[in-house]
């Protein structure tokens, strides 16, 4: 057993995890690259590479303006929804109340309803508050979606700062929210940073409700109007994944490093108490 | 807290408050409409001039005595989720397995690739494979047809409910292994060394090794994960509405989330759809308060 998965083994066992892993993105790329991918070729490597897909996509379709809705309705929840929740977390993490149990509780059954199942109200709710067809009514929506994750992760970096810090402050003579914004808020940033992330990557990602929200096609977001490349007449297949590509690259790389700064720091952190 | 410095009592609520209004208005009230709506008649007409009829449990009855709900959507969505929470927790648990057994330079290397699987958006994900998958041109199917597994010339993967289920599967448990393995991951380096290599010592091979010692220690994180992906591959809409025939044009392939939103987007049956989506709601809480009950006996909050 020890010498089947020995040094041979690993490597190909790596080889094999990176290989299907990131082989879908690879595919994306590649094809949005390839000047021939409308010919109806089968392969996986690109015939050359050519940027005529991205061009066309960015310069002759209104995907430039889809993908300036998403980057509004991200940027609108990820402020609103990390503020929220670290005003939620500093209350549940600091403070001993009766019905606090319930309340975290709560927040924590919340998010176990499927965000799926309330399409249907939320749909009949923002038509009568004439929210639909609006960028704000969609990051609405993302905010309460993203909420309950964001306070339970700030919860446990809140609780991790010493109380000896703010009483610190109070003996300085702060008020409690010079504590909050002079101590607690910087010392909270790297769980801001991470809910942040989740928050993003849920508004730039979510398709159920930007599809249900936005009839008008000016508001729909980046990934709803990629739908717009499927035609009656045939499916260019170029345009959707250089559109595709410039969906999910940045957003990928942006994950990566941060997941990854994220982990590294979290294990050091471990380690060094 | 104890400290007199922390404030006045009203202080956590003032501060829970803005989260406590956007849960109310956006998600409990719209879980109990949700419910209403299950017992209306609510159609094109209520949709546009207001005020519904109840009509009691009749939603239910149609959707209960719908041959599809028991041939079709049912066991798409169950059968599915099975399939998928297992595969991708073995995949999750296997990586992690391998990742834990990398030199940091290596282990760095591949979890930055199978983050790059989990950071690919649903919607452009399933693109992809729809792309790989096409009838004729498509690479994949391609590689079936080498296989002696489709006629490419004939087929068309999509149409078939067998097939369409499968490219689900593949796209679902690509995207939701890297949760696991980064989850299992975590948990493994908490575990210390000493005892796998007693266990060694001992004269157990490496399936026991994980069996008895692993298992046993990573409980709560296997519970978490399976929950997770659980909840997670009932709900799955967006990788099936996107695939061709999805979206309600080859009934088929319905699964109880896709069902209950064209029923009440395309065909304007709110109250019908909103019964599915109760239903499916009810499946998922049953399931997750057995996992829950199983979790929190084990550990207190």
């Amino acid at each position: 057993m020890r010498r089947l998965l020995g040094r041979g083994g690993l490597v190909l066992a790596c080889v094999v995890v990176v290989v299907f892993s990131i082989f879908p993105v690879f595919v994306m790329v590649g094809t949005a690259l390839d000047p021939a991918a409308n010919a109806g070729g089968r392969g996986v490597i690109p015939s050359g590479i050519s940027l005529e897909h991205f061009g066309r996509v960015l310069s002759e379709t209104r995907f430039p303006s889809y993908l300036l809705n998403s980057l509004i309705v991200a940027v609108v929840t990820v402020v609103a929804s990390g503020l929220l929740a670290l005003f939620a977390a500093v209350a549940v993490a600091r403070f001993r109340f009766s019905g606090r149990t319930k309340i975290l509780m709560m927040i924590l059954i919340v998010q176990m309803v499927p965000m799926e199942a309330l399409v249907i109200p939320l749909f009949l709710q923002a038509k009568t508050l004439g929210l639909l067809n609006s960028l704000l009514g969609l990051s609405v929506v993302y905010i309460a979606f993203s909420l309950s994750f964001a306070i339970w992760t700030l919860r446990g970096f809140v609780a991790a700062v010493p109380v000896e810090l703010e009483e610190a402050a109070y003996l300085d003579g702060a008020s409690w929210w010079q504590m909050f914004w002079k101590v607690l808020f910087p010392l909270v940033a790297p769980g801001l940073v991470a809910v942040s992330v989740f928050s993003f990557i849920l508004a730039w990602n979510e398709f159920i409700f930007a599809l249900t929200f936005m009839a008008d096609d000016d508001m729909y977001t980046a990934a709803v109007g990629l739908r717009t490349f499927f035609t009656r007449s045939g499916t260019d297949w170029g345009a959707v994944m250089a559109a595709s590509s410039i969906i999910t690259v940045p957003v990928m790389i942006f994950f990566v490093a941060v997941q990854s700064r994220l982990s590294s720091g979290l294990m050091s952190g471990a380690t060094k108490g | 807290m104890s400290s007199p410095a922390l404030g006045s009592a009203r202080r956590p609520w003032l501060l829970l408050a803005p989260t406590l209004a956007v849960i109310g208005i956006l998600l409990l009230w719209p879980m109990v409409r949700v419910v209403v709506l299950s017992f209306q008649d609510f159609g094109l007409r209520e949709l546009v001039r207001g005020g519904a009829e109840l009509i009691g449990l009749q939603n239910y009855r149609d959707v209960l005595t719908d041959e599809r709900l028991w041939r079709v959507a049912l066991p798409n969505t169950v059968v599915f989720a099975l399939v998928c929470v297992v595969l991708t927790v073995v995949v999750g648990t296997l990586v992690a397995l391998l990742l834990h057994r990398l030199s940091p330079g290596w282990r760095t290397l591949v979890t930055m690739a199978v983050m790059a699987a989990w950071a690919v958006p649903a919607v452009t994900g399933t693109y992809v494979w729809v792309y790989l998958f096409d009838a004729r041109a498509g690479f994949l199917t391609g590689v079936l047809g080498q296989l002696g597994l489709v006629d490419v010339a004939t087929q068309n993967l999509f149409t078939e409910r067998g097939w369409f289920y499968a490219i689900a599967t593949l796209n679902v448990v690509h995207h939701g292994f890297p949760f696991v393995a980064v989850t299992v991951l975590a948990g493994l380096v908490t575990i210390p060394s000493e005892l796998p290599e007693a266990a060694m010592i001992d004269g157990a091979n490496a399936w026991q090794r994980f069996r008895h010692v692993t298992l046993p220690m990573l409980k709560p994180v296997f519970a978490i994960v399976t929950i997770l992906s659980t909840i997670w591959d009932f709900k799955v809409f967006t990788q099936i509405y996107l695939m061709p025939g999805g979206d309600g044009s080859n009934r088929e392939v319905l699964n109880l989330g896709t069902w209950s939103y064209i029923t009440a987007m395309s065909q304007n049956q709110f109250g019908l759809g909103a019964a599915i989506a109760v239903l499916l709601t009810v499946l998922l809480m049953v399931i997750t308060a057995v996992y829950l009950r199983t979790l929190f006996k084990e550990e207190e909050l």
